[in-house]
């Protein structure tokens, strides 16, 4: 297959935006406006970054390659931080927790000479990375709030016993970070069995060889997978302490005091 | 042993009374009165917003909170056991001070009156009864001198209920502990009781002793409950 898509060709891919389209119509599930706009705005934003890439590797990497990881950790911030805007110093605590880790990923794959350091290399890795991280974080943030609701019963008896914040949520902590790392898991141990991962299938369709591109979706597979696990244990073990007040209490325990006769 | 003055929080205005060793006070009203919350502010699961909270004699906020809640034990109307068996639940709080001993938990479960094979057991795989008893005995870990209990029995079938009371009665007086419970039932508030605190929108309208004080009430809120 050759990696060239004509103009023409790509004009085609029209018809599978039509397919849920016409679904959206019979069905009368109100989506069509939905669908139009998320695929203009891809393509848009899809082609954008194209430009901007190419623009980008053509830069110094000492220039490039901070600016871009600086922008895209920004915007991931920004978007995690929906999951948990109420709580306080989310947003810098979701910065500083993908920073760290794009920090050490880069570091370790420099270190051992698994990526070379030119933006070509970097920023579509480090994006994998800071992107996973971040849905990662999100939903760290998502799942401690409902814990935290759901087990406020659990919470209030545990500090009624003697313990601590910290040993109160650890229940709370523990399962969340099970909840972040169970799907990665799950898709490290079907990798390759079940669908060719996407930057492997990228490669190929590039004219790599398929031992290579194992060997790039094997450190990028990997990379990703201790970022998540630390993203998600990051955010959790720096947010659990928002949900008490210093006087150990737990937070909003108006909504606590409900919930707990609710519990058994 | 405690004493509020003027203690105001949310819904709770201007609490004022004192709670002497050994006595077993009856919290109740109307629902909505504040009882549960007012529960909260002995074991400091909240603080007041005006006035203060003694415990024997050192105001509250000078007691370290895991010394005070340890101290002053709370039984919630539901269980809230943790994951886990019979046992993690039972040492759960005297583990935090290192002061739990392997065949403490025979003890425990005699007070509640539960068979010391259930030890093992799953907390899930109890009834609804067999899990109060646990959440009692895990509160009795502890040793504390005081025991809030926030409707114990109210989530419970009425055998399994009169069950629970008789082993919550024999523990009290068999370790001189001083109760507060909020119940709505007047029946058990006599058999259980010594002290009446009636509370109606948020204020205490009537104290006394129990149980006289259900017998010959003086205020109109209080007739008007009795009767209801």
């Amino acid at each position: 297959m050759s990696p060239e898509i004509s103009n023409q060709s790509l004009l085609f891919l029209i018809i599978f935006v039509v397919v849920p389209l016409s679904l959206s119509y019979f069905y009368q599930l109100g989506m069509s406006r939905n669908i139009i706009v998320a695929s203009l705005r891809g393509t848009i934003q899809l082609f954008a970054i194209g430009y901007l890439l190419t623009y980008l590797f053509d830069l110094n990497a000492y220039a490039g390659i901070p600016l871009m990881i600086t922008v895209m950790i920004v915007i991931a911030s920004f978007h995690a931080r929906k999951k948990g805007k109420e709580l306080p110093y989310v947003l810098p605590t979701i910065f500083i927790g993908l920073t760290l880790v794009e920090v050490s990923v880069l570091s370790l794959w420099l270190l051992f000479d698994m990526v070379e350091f030119k933006p070509s290399e970097v920023i579509p890795m480090s994006g994998m990375v800071i992107g996973n991280s971040m849905v990662a974080m999100g939903l760290a943030l998502e799942r401690m709030k409902s814990e935290f609701t759901e087990n406020s019963g659990r919470l209030l008896a545990a500090l009624s016993l003697g313990a601590e914040p910290k040993q109160a949520s650890h229940l709370i902590v523990q399962r969340t970070l099970n909840a972040a790392l169970i799907p990665n898991v799950d898709r490290i141990k079907t990798i390759g069995l079940v669908q060719l991962p996407g930057m492997m299938t990228g490669l190929i369709l590039g004219g790599v060889t398929p031992v290579m591109a194992i060997k790039y979706q094997l450190v990028i597979s990997l990379s990703i997978f201790s970022s998540v696990s630390l993203s998600a244990m990051f955010v959790t073990l720096v947010m659990y302490k928002h949900f008490f007040t210093k006087n150990q209490q737990l937070l909003d325990s108006e909504e606590a005091l409900e919930a707990y006769s609710s519990q058994g | 042993m405690i004493q509020f003055e003027n203690v105001s929080h949310g819904p709770l205005q201007d609490l004022s009374f004192t709670i002497e060793k050994k006595d077993r006070v009856i919290l109740f009203g109307p629902s909505g009165s504040g009882k549960s919350t007012m529960l909260f502010l002995f074991n400091r699961l909240k603080d007041p917003e005006q006035g203060g909270i003694w415990y024997k004699g050192e105001p509250i906020e000078e007691v370290p909170i895991p010394l005070l809640r340890r101290k002053i034990g709370l039984l919630l109307q539901s269980p809230n056991l943790f994951p886990g068996t019979v046992l993690d639940n039972l040492k759960y709080g005297p583990s935090l001070t290192n002061s739990w001993k392997p065949g403490d938990e025979k003890k425990l479960l005699e007070y509640v009156q539960l068979p010391p094979d259930i030890k093992d057991r799953d907390v899930d795989h109890l009834s609804g009864g067999q899990q109060q008893r646990v959440s009692l005995a895990r509160t009795l870990a502890n040793e504390p001198e005081v025991l809030l209990l926030d409707e114990p029995t109210s989530a419970l079938d009425n055998k399994t209920a009169e069950d629970i009371e008789l082993v919550l009665k024999e523990l009290i007086e068999a370790h001189d502990l001083t109760m507060v419970m909020v119940t709505h039932q007047m029946e058990q508030a006599r058999r259980l009781g010594t002290k009446g605190i009636f509370m109606y929108e948020g204020r205490v309208v009537e104290t006394g002793e129990l149980p006289e004080m259900l017998d010959h009430p003086r205020t109109d809120q209080l007739k008007e409950y009795l009767q209801e």
